[in-house]
């Protein structure tokens, strides 16, 4: 009868998708790709789920059944923090009734709360538009701040596996040295760039910006979280005729119509900028996500 | 155009994420729901009434107690026929630390019960309940209990649990308060399926049987009338208008959206079905006999049963419509006998939301009832607000 129960056993695997990778290392859930990305390179045996694509809008996420069911089998998740997933996340956290996975556990990691990050707001009203007080949290396009939260991901790591403590540290150790002999050549190749005015769509960018000397002089969105009016584009038409803008930014997931119609009576082009790993056939791992942006930025003249 | 000087105004326009900071023990969750209409006429079955009025405004406060349980209030302040009643929707703890998927509720919360009963009003895409819920769970089915639940440690979400509670609003009519009551009168046992098909669609099935130890009705005695409709029509005590002992309850959902991206387009259709059986008292043996005149005669079936198909579109962050269609079959007791009635509700609601926190909204019903007073073929216009103030809400599925 052993054939029977294996057929039964597979069948079972089948109907239910149980992971059997867990055996292999730690089961990690990450709200982002580029942390799931991240995760990949510091726990190559984990197995890795992200509950969003390059091509969603990570704040407008549903906590859905599948990522409930992914969420209860974490040991570990990786999010960027700051607020982005304030409408999914908690209730994850809620429903997956997973305890490794709540506030405070060596299983939640934010990635906002281990960096400083830019533009936090002492006084917040959401007469401002859907803005919050700490920070913006699309890290990951500042490389030094990244790396920071890769030496936090890893010590994470080796306190949630410690029997692997020298597998993570010889991970991070390449991960870092290759990122790190990669800044320099990005930043090469980006000196073009500097001084750039552009104008783009929510603060996406903030941090690649922030990072290559690219001034956002404009907003698509009238206020953070508002989609692009008529009267707001006319307005930024205005603005873009001064004649020193040089494109329009849009992210992977955002709708491009209203930066078209910019584009069109403004002459200049849109670039849509892969937003994490997966938003463009280049992106495919951190490093590409990187040459990807950099590339599509020095695109426009 | 100082107005785009942005480099200034950068630094106050921040990523999509909201105003309020992730609760703590020092910083719970407070937020305020905002929700007034006008409608063109009465809702059958304890919907809203006629003229300007305000729906459920809700005050809720919510955090982690300590690292093993959460709690949170919830006040739901209601205003109607010139008097405003203070009522508790939730306050409960919920545990975070119990092993292997399991997790405890108790206090006062929504039932897990179908689709729509555990998630809140403002959250709806129509201005009221469907005709089932208004029937059947009183709309909005919340009550003193206990809840265990459990989710499978597997990729395809499947959740499973029990509830018990006090069941009071879902006793059966006791006119003459002579009846004994089962202390705890309800218990619930549901499951749930999900998972997602591709980046574009979620899903998600649920069942449920609630049994009702109060729901039969009791017994009759010669010359009363129970009659559902005149106790409940505008009674908002939240109580269910038709009971029975044994309540099935089949539901599902279904998302989509493109790329799997929500923030400019998507869709959701969902139903739900209830059938709810053994109402009739123990005594009541149903006798054929000619109806008096006014009433069509039908025979009285051994069931309710009621179901509402819906789909909501959104087609731009600022826009989203809705149609939903409802058809509801109950047994009304009448002397010694039942006579059957139906309604049917065919609402259309257009939404418009400026931001994620607000929502103004444009609904024209349709009810046609058979058998139901007052109610015939009626049109009604509501127009409505639903805002929200506070920590920023949860998208659930």
């Amino acid at each position: 009868m052993r054939i029977n129960s294996k057929l039964l056993g597979g069948l079972l695997a089948l109907t239910l998708g149980h992971s059997a990778s867990a055996v292999a290392g730690l089961n990690i859930f990450a709200c982002e790709p580029e942390y799931a990305a991240l995760a990949k390179e510091l726990a190559p045996d984990a197995s890795i789920y992200s509950a969003t694509t390059a091509m969603q809008d990570p704040h407008q996420v549903q906590a859905r059944p599948s990522l409930i069911a992914k969420m209860r089998q974490a040991d570990l998740a990786l999010c960027a923090g700051a607020d982005l997933e304030i409408g999914w996340l908690p209730m994850l956290q809620m429903k997956s009734a997973n305890a490794n996975v709540r506030d405070g556990s060596d299983g939640m990691l934010y990635a906002a709360e281990l960096i400083e990050t830019l533009d936090k707001l002492d006084k917040v009203d959401r007469s401002m538009g859907d803005v919050h007080a700490k920070g913006n949290p699309h890290l990951h396009f500042s490389p030094r701040r990244f790396l920071q939260v890769a030496e936090a991901v890893t010590a994470r790591l080796k306190r949630l596996d410690g029997d692997d403590s020298a597998a993570y540290d010889a991970a991070f150790a390449r991960f870092s040295e290759r990122w790190q002999a990669a800044i320099p050549g990005w930043e090469a190749s980006a000196q073009e760039l500097a001084g750039r005015k552009v104008i783009a769509y929510h603060t996406s960018f903030r941090y690649l910006f922030d990072w290559l000397g690219i001034e956002q002089v404009a907003d698509l969105e009238p206020k953070p979280g508002l989609p692009p009016s008529s009267g707001h584009l006319a307005s930024l038409l205005e603005r873009a005729r001064k004649g020193d803008v040089s494109a329009i930014v849009v992210a992977s997931y955002q709708d491009t119509r209203g930066a078209n119609w910019l584009a069109e009576k403004a002459g200049l082009p849109v670039l849509v900028l892969p937003m994490s790993v997966g938003g463009n056939e280049e992106s495919q791992d951190l490093f590409s996500l990187y040459d990807s942006v950099i590339n599509l930025l020095k695109g426009a003249n | 155009m100082n107005i785009f000087r942005l480099s200034v105004l950068a630094s106050a326009l921040i990523s999509a994420a909201a105003a309020a900071e992730t609760p703590t023990l020092g910083n719970p969750a407070i937020s305020a729901v905002l929700d007034g209409y006008y409608q063109s006429g009465d809702r059958a079955l304890g919907g809203r009434e006629e003229g300007f009025g305000l729906g459920e405004s809700e005050l809720a406060i919510s955090a982690n107690i300590d690292d093993l349980f959460y709690g949170k209030l919830t006040t739901v302040i209601e205003a109607h026929d010139g008097e405003t009643e203070l009522e508790l929707e939730e306050a409960f703890i919920q545990t975070l630390a119990l092993p292997g998927g399991l997790s405890v509720r108790a206090g006062r919360f929504l039932s897990d019960v179908g689709y729509l009963n555990n998630q809140h009003l403002h959250s709806d895409a129509f201005a009221g309940r469907p005709a089932v819920y208004r029937a059947f769970l009183g709309s909005h089915y919340f009550d003193d209990g206990l809840r265990l639940s459990w989710v499978a440690p597997t990729d395809l979400y499947w959740t499973f649990g029990v509830e018990g509670f006090k069941g009071d609003k879902m006793r059966a009519e006791d006119e003459h308060s002579e009846r004994e009551f089962d202390t705890v009168g309800v218990y619930n046992a549901f499951t749930k399926l999900g998972g997602d098909i591709g980046d574009n669609s979620s899903w998600q099935l649920g069942l449920a049987y609630m049994k009702n130890q109060n729901g039969r009705l009791t017994p009759h005695e010669e010359g009363e009338e129970v009659h559902a409709e005149d106790e409940h029509a505008h009674d908002h005590s939240h109580s269910a208008a038709y009971t029975g002992e044994n309540t099935y309850v089949a539901d599902f959902v279904y998302k989509w959206a493109p790329n799997g991206n929500y923030k400019y387009q998507h869709l959701t259709l969902s139903g739900e079905f209830f059938r709810v059986n053994d109402f009739k008292a123990p005594e009541l043996h149903e006798e054929e006999h000619e109806e008096e005149e006014g009433h069509e005669h039908a025979h009285g079936k051994d069931y309710h049963q009621g179901w509402y198909l819906s789909g909501v579109y959104q087609f731009s962050p600022s826009w989203s419509a809705g149609l939903r269609y409802g058809e509801l079959d109950t047994q009304l007791a009448h002397d010694d006998h039942f006579d059957a009635q139906k309604l049917k509700e065919t609402e259309v609601s257009l939404n418009w939301h400026h931001s994620h926190f607000s929502t103004v909204r444009l609904q024209y019903t349709r009810q046609q009832g058979t058998n139901f007073d007052g109610i015939s073929d009626d049109n009604l216009f509501t127009l409505q607000y639903v805002m929200t103030l506070g920590a920023h809400g949860a998208h659930q599925f």
